[in-house]
């Protein structure tokens, strides 16, 4: 069992930190971005609530106040078309204006009444006054009968032209040098019965509606801006300043007639909600100011805060946690990759290093083999010379002679051993080099077959062959004509007596397949497997010459060659093997083949 | 009906109190202008203004003598009544000094007032049966706008003149005064409260002069 080496183990852990940071980081964006979604969607939630809320709230409020309006506006216009105050102003009779006005309006004045009523009615009027055809107030020859107005109210009062219809308006009155006081002013045109048109206008002025009250909501108080000026006495004259140039601001920014904003009052948050009173009057625009406390809203909306904040916290927690597991999960394949790796490493250096030794095995051996063959030939040819010296003699008795060309026969046997190892040796070692041509091997297994009947010690054998005369292969003819030479020396040395040997060649497709066979003892089925082996001998009888090379050499010239050589069959007499080659024409220039 | 029968009375009262004095006349046509208003079977005369302008609707015009004339020594009363909502006649010229009674003919209350520099007054509420008659002496010469306190849309006209030779023209223009005192004169219409025309004239007793005014 292979175990993971210390530097795997290493780097298996940090790559298991990595991607454990790597997870918590991506939980830890995640969370951190859906949780400022989710706090900017709330707290945009919780502000549209709190201002539907507050505008539910006024919207109430200033349903009263239209209802007022609409019934001031409705007395105003009621009082326009007294005939008196007609006559006064159509018939040049301006003195009479007011006198005659008095009388009409003195149920809509106040004066006389009770402070009670006073309080109650705020349908009653505090004053009164016309304009004359340029716009002008027509001062009252008797002030208190028509509430008394200090001048600089009074030019107020004044618009650059005559309404053509009613005008809503606000001025701020000093009562008493301290005190302030804003009155809500209604003029109402008088058109001329004769001309049609506008020849004055009444002007009344009342107090306004208290929009705050004891009907409102807790905490929010309101006031009327107008001229630039707060006018809301509950709050301090320095902080009435503040907020004076702030709506300013928005009213200059904004074109709608209402809007909204947040204020700190006294370090406390307040929605400022301003609303114009009077839009498209000739009067200096007011607008209603309300201020709504935003303390409880601000409360919650800080408890939904850290509400959030603690799901995030917990999920961030879990996330950490669940990377971790997952980290480790995910390592385990990676782990075993890295032992699988490991293993497989193992592997190929016992491979490789196995791999070497043969190699080194096998130039030993063929070393050996070229050393040996070359050490062998000399002392081969010194005794075949000294044996053909000795026949060359006459002085020896005949079975001396006998003896001596036995002896010269196993030199030439031990020259064909040698020879045939070199040609392995050179082969093994890979120095052997095809110089490739077109091959005759039809004339090829002629010559040979003529040279079978020179055997020596060969039984007597019929031979069978079938092939056309032009076959050609492509080899160099020396190892082609060993291939060939092999078979068929083997073919009549392991036949029986009367035997036969059939020799077949066909061109098939690019290959030309040659097939030799021969009746005989077949070769025993245990040692088929290893007829090609080296220093094989197939277990025949010891009584056949060979060494045990000539398949081997024969197979291994066959693939040099690009063919191959097969055992078809051994069995009840009949051995036979194929030989395949690449197949050539007769000109072709076959380009050369390195081993 | 009513406008019309009052109108011919005046136009007698005038003719007998002053035939005896001169026998002089002048008779025309004054060119009115031309009424918009879809003509109705029972013909009603009321006050209207158009453009700042009083006019009677159907139009009259007022043609008078103007001239120095001696005072009326006996006192003269005219009566502008309130029937139907409406000042009968709607246009009514009297000599300067003249009383004219405010008689109510309906069933409900006037106030009658007006703020008309010529002469202001104010009769204040008054049920039909108040008696006596409430009147005001009408002693500035110009026109004087009547209108009730009550019902805004009533208008009367009275044009106070320092003659006593007047006469209101017949629908169509035609005009005829009589027993007018021999001399040069002027001779003028009044059309509305803006326009008034006027043309010279030569009298001569017992002969008639014809004077239209275009």
């Amino acid at each position: 069992m292979i175990s993971l080496s210390q530097t795997n183990e290493a780097s298996i852990t940090r790559f298991r930190r990595k991607l454990w940071a790597a997870m918590v980081l991506v939980v830890f964006a995640i969370t951190i971005l859906a949780l400022y979604l989710t706090q900017h969607n709330a707290t945009a939630i919780a502000a549209r609530d709190l201002q539907q809320n507050f505008q539910t709230e006024l919207s109430g409020l200033h349903k009263l106040e239209e209802f007022r309006q609409a019934a001031l506006g409705e007395r105003c216009r009621a009082l326009a078309e007294k005939p008196r105050i007609h006559a006064a102003l159509e018939d040049n009779a301006l003195d009479l204006l007011y006198p005659s006005a008095e009388a009409e309006l003195r149920d809509l004045m106040e004066v006389g009444l009770s402070s009670a009523e006073q309080g109650a009615g705020s349908l009653h009027a505090r004053f009164y006054r016309f304009l004359d055809s340029s716009g002008a107030v027509l001062f009252p020859p008797n002030p208190k009968d028509v509430g008394e107005l200090s001048p600089a109210v009074e030019a107020q009062l004044t618009l650059k032209q005559l309404p053509e219809t009613q005008q809503i308006g606000y001025i701020r009155e000093k009562t008493d040098g301290v005190e302030e006081i804003v009155d809500e002013v209604v003029a109402a045109p008088i058109f001329s019965t004769e001309t049609g048109n506008v020849i004055s206008a009444l002007v009344v002025g009342f107090k306004p509606f208290e929009l705050g009250g004891k009907k409102a909501g807790a905490g929010m108080k309101s006031g009327i801006w107008v001229n630039g000026e707060l006018h809301l006495l509950s709050f301090s004259k320095p902080l009435r300043a503040s907020l004076d140039s702030e709506i300013a601001k928005a009213v200059a920014s904004s074109l709608a007639t209402q809007g909204n904003f947040t204020v700190a009052i006294n370090g406390a948050p307040q929605l400022l909600f301003y609303r114009r009173l009077n839009p498209d009057s000739l009067f200096p625009p007011a607008y209603e100011v309300c201020v709504y406390p935003l303390v409880d809203s601000m409360v919650q909306l800080h408890r939904l805060r850290w509400q959030i904040g603690g799901a995030g916290m917990l999920l961030l927690l879990g996330g950490f946690v669940a990377s971790h597991f997952v980290a480790i999960r995910f390592a385990i394949p990676v782990q075993k990759l890295a032992l699988d790796s490991e293993k497989n490493r193992a592997k190929r250096r016992r491979a490789e290093m196995a791999l070497v030794s043969t190699r080194k095995k096998l130039r030993r051996s063929t070393r050996y083999s070229a050393d040996a063959s070359h050490q062998l030939k000399s002392p081969v040819t010194v005794l075949r010379a000294g044996l053909e010296g000795l026949l060359t003699r006459d002085d020896f008795k005949a079975e001396v002679y006998e003896e001596l060309s036995a002896l010269l026969h196993q030199t030439h046997r031990l020259t064909g051993v040698i020879e045939d190892l070199l040609l392995l040796a050179r082969m093994d070692a890979g120095h052997l080099q095809l110089e490739s041509q077109p091959v005759n091997l039809s004339q090829l297994i002629e010559d040979w077959l003529d040279d079978l009947g020179a055997l020596p010690d060969s039984p007597e054998v019929k031979i069978e062959k079938k092939f056309p005369l032009d076959l050609y292969v492509a080899g160099e003819g020396q190892y082609t004509s060993l291939i060939v030479q092999n078979l068929l020396e083997n073919a009549r040395k392991y036949n029986r007596p009367d035997g036969l040997i059939r020799v077949n060649a066909r061109k098939n497709g690019s290959e030309i397949v040659l097939t030799i066979g021969n009746t005989g003892p077949p070769i025993a089925r245990h040692a088929q497997a290893h007829i090609f082996d080296r220093f094989h001998r197939g277990g025949t009888a010891t009584n056949i010459s060979g060494h045990g090379l000539g398949l081997n050499l024969a197979r291994d010239l066959a693939r040099l060659h690009g063919g191959a050589l097969y055992l078809i069959c051994s069995e009840n007499d009949w051995t036979e093997f194929e030989l395949r080659l690449v197949g050539s024409s007769p000109a072709a220039n076959v380009p050369a083949q390195d081993a | 009906m009513d406008a019309c029968r009052i109108v011919l009375l005046n136009l007698v009262a005038v003719f007998s109190c002053t035939s005896a004095l001169a026998d002089a006349v002048v008779e025309g046509r004054v060119e009115l202008p031309k009424s918009h208003a879809a003509p109705v079977v029972a013909q009603r005369y009321e006050i209207v203004a158009h453009g700042g302008v009083l006019s009677t609707q159907p139009p009259l015009a007022v043609v008078y003598l103007d001239g120095s004339f001696p005072k009326s020594r006996s006192p003269l009363t005219k009566q502008v009544a309130q029937k139907d909502l409406a000042f009968v006649p709607p246009l009514l010229p009297v000599q300067l000094g003249t009383r004219v009674e405010f008689p109510n003919l309906d069933d409900t209350y006037h106030s009658i007032f007006s703020y008309s520099p010529a002469k202001r007054f104010d009769l204040g509420r008054y049920r039909p049966e108040e008696r006596p008659i409430p009147s005001e002496l009408f002693d500035t010469a110009g026109l004087v706008t009547l209108r009730c306190d009550i019902h805004e849309h009533m208008r009367g006209l009275i044009l106070v003149l320092n003659t006593p030779y007047f006469v209101v023209t017949s629908p169509d223009g035609h005009f005829r005064l009589s027993g007018l005192p021999s001399g040069h004169y002027v001779l003028k219409a009044w059309i509305n409260s803006k326009t008034t025309r006027q043309q010279p004239v030569e009298l001569k007793s017992g002969a008639t002069a014809h004077v239209d005014f275009p």
